[in-house]
């Protein structure tokens, strides 16, 4: 039997900012629940009278703990000092908060303290004689497998299976078992300024060379290619106008036609 | 960067009287290369380097980095995974070593930073690259790391928090990890990229790398597909539509009057009761482009649409249009795509 211990944030809509179940947290219970012979430990940081939190009750697991923190109080260190009194065989998270400073530091800071590897952006978990088998998502897509001993911290990533639906009932059933602890505040989170979101423009594709006239046409053009329109080509120069589109583009590779193929880190 | 050839001025008195006049020999402005001696403080930037190259987000960093150092009179030094053109990207002091393991890596930079001490640490915010690097060392030497950066500064820093809703501005933490676009990538002269020789770090590795895992692009999720190629109403030869999408291989998606027929299963639909996809190119045979299929497809950057229709939405969004029947194009690209670059 093998111990899990998932740790979950209050999560945030993007839209309404309701606050609900964090996604990706709620894909590392799913990924835990999923797992032959593991006994699954949800634990929080944070307030235990939120109802908010009693949203991962409603996937199924029965009972949720709460470590006791007043607001504005730093998460890791009773974190820490929880799972260092329970030696979990592993511990998942999800990669960023979605409420708050959002560092992405909390899993890490949990492996080091814990002395335990960590591997991020994972997608699937095998486990097999005290050694698990990992699958990290890597950019467009391409996966890449690992190989660890136990105990390990996981973070899960978006491309994750995807958790199951919340039941009200269960919701209201389930325990909250709340654990007071000590704390600190979390003074280096207070320094920061906060405001609104205000979008970045995006980079317009400088070209260079040319004459002036070509340059200040492509800059002025934000349809990348340039807008062309072929009328009733035939087959031949129709393909040949995409191709030549798709490698300027680099979606395709001029000599080696084996872009879609499993390419792993340099 | 070379200025373009001088224009040779005519003589009209030279020619008139028959006299050659000689072009003037072009001249290659080559600027000098920027040597910074006695440096205040150290940026040091981690470029990801992912399939051994600087990629755009990493140009960026170094950008950054570059303007970090410039803004007080320090220099940058880069701890690289493989070799590329650094001095050009901006670099004073360059660091090569050569290990791929993630285990390593953080071994490597922690050594790097305990030995150069530099004033801040820049990396490129990515899940599995410097986002993932920056964060294990900042927590093996406690130092703050500031995420999905947005603007960098000496004395201020805008990072998106909140879940993307808010920016929080402050003084920047000791690592900071880099939204990409974050920075222009270095365009001045080129720098000395001096070589620094680093003690070798041993480490004994807890994860093992048991290498890529194949993966079938056709059938990829569609959130995350990287290149797409859509079906419409417009497509009545599958055969050659799926012919073309294994021949470039490309995610496979359809509209949803494709889907309601049954042709494509319905988590490959497009739109916006189907998928927002976000890839970086779209490629639409026989694609009407109703409103809500184009809101699927807002933040595509390239388009390329077939279609026999002159005046169909698809073709006025398209970057590439060709208004042509998908059935005769198909099977062109497809032969085209497999006989590669002639």
């Amino acid at each position: 039997m093998l111990s899990v211990t998932v740790l979950v944030s209050i999560g945030r809509h993007p839209g309404s900012g309701r606050a609900r179940r964090a996604v990706r947290d709620a894909q590392a219970v799913e990924l835990a629940l999923r797992l032959p012979n593991a006994i699954v430990e949800v634990v929080h940081a944070g307030n235990p009278d939120r109802s908010d939190v009693r949203d991962y009750l409603g996937m199924g697991i029965g009972w949720l703990r709460v470590l006791s923190l007043p607001a504005g109080a730093d998460a890791v260190p009773p974190l820490v000092s929880w799972l260092r009194a329970r030696r979990p065989d592993l511990v998942l998270a999800g990669t960023l908060a979605e409420a708050g400073e959002g560092s992405g530091m909390v899993p890490y800071l949990v492996a080091e303290a814990l002395g335990y590897p960590i591997v991020a952006a994972t997608t699937a978990c095998e486990l097999d004689q005290g050694r698990a088998r990992l699958l990290q998502a890597l950019p467009r897509g391409q996966r890449r497998a690992y190989s660890v001993a136990l105990p390990l911290v996981a973070t899960v990533d978006a491309a994750a299976p995807p958790a199951r639906a919340v039941a009200f009932s269960e919701a209201r059933r389930g325990r909250i078992e709340a654990a007071a602890m000590p704390s600190a505040a979390a003074e280096a989170a207070l320094a920061w300024e906060r405001g609104p979101a205000r979008p970045r423009p995006k980079r317009l594709r400088a070209a260079t060379g040319g004459s002036a006239l070509e340059r200040l046409r492509a800059a002025t053009n934000l349809t990348g290619g340039g807008g062309t329109t072929l009328v009733h080509p035939d087959a031949a120069t129709a393909s040949a106008a995409i191709w030549d589109f798709l490698v300027r583009e680099g979606m395709v590779a001029p000599a080696n036609r084996d872009e879609g193929g499993a390419d792993g880190r340099g | 960067m070379n200025d373009p050839p001088k224009r040779v001025r005519r003589d009209p008195r030279a020619e008139r009287q028959g006299r050659a006049v000689a072009a003037p020999a072009p001249v290659a402005a080559e600027a000098p290369t920027r040597v910074i001696a006695e440096p205040a403080y150290l940026i040091l930037a981690v470029p990801d380097m992912l399939h051994g190259r600087l990629s755009p987000h990493d140009r960026d960093v170094l950008g950054a980095a570059r303007a970090l150092a410039d803004e007080g009179g320090g220099a940058v030094a880069v701890l690289a995974w493989a070799a590329a053109d650094f001095a050009g990207a901006g670099a004073d002091r360059l660091a090569l070593v050569a290990v791929t393991d993630c285990e390593a890596r953080a071994a490597t930079l922690a050594a790097t930073i305990r030995h150069l001490a530099p004033r801040h640490v820049l990396l490129p915010d990515t899940l599995t690259g410097g986002g993932d690097l920056g964060r294990r060392v900042g927590a093996r030497l406690g130092l703050r790391a500031a995420g999905d950066v947005r603007q960098a500064g000496l004395a201020r820093v805008v990072r998106r928090a909140h879940g993307g809703a808010e920016d929080w501005a402050g003084a920047p933490p000791p690592i900071l990890l880099l939204a990409p676009e974050a920075a222009a990538p270095h365009a001045g002269p080129r720098h000395e990229a001096r070589p620094i020789e680093l003690d070798p770090v041993a480490v004994t590795p807890r994860v093992r790398d048991d290498g890529p895992v194949a993966v079938d692009a056709v059938a990829l999720p569609l959130g995350e597909a990287d290149f797409i190629v859509a079906a419409g109403n417009g497509v009545t030869d599958w055969e050659a539509f799926h012919q073309v999408a294994a021949a470039l291989g490309a995610t496979v998606g359809g509209s949803r009057v494709v889907c309601d027929a049954g042709h494509l299963p319905r988590h490959r639909q497009v739109g916006a009761s189907g998928t927002l996809v976000a890839p970086r190119c779209y490629l639409a045979f026989g694609i009407a482009g109703a409103s809500q299929h184009l809101q699927g497809i807002a933040r595509c950057e390239a388009v390329i649409a077939v279609n026999s229709d002159l005046h169909a939405d698809m073709i006025k969004r398209a970057d590439l249009a060709i208004v042509a029947d998908a059935q005769s194009v198909m099977p062109a690209l497809a032969a085209r795509v497999r006989r590669g670059d002639a």
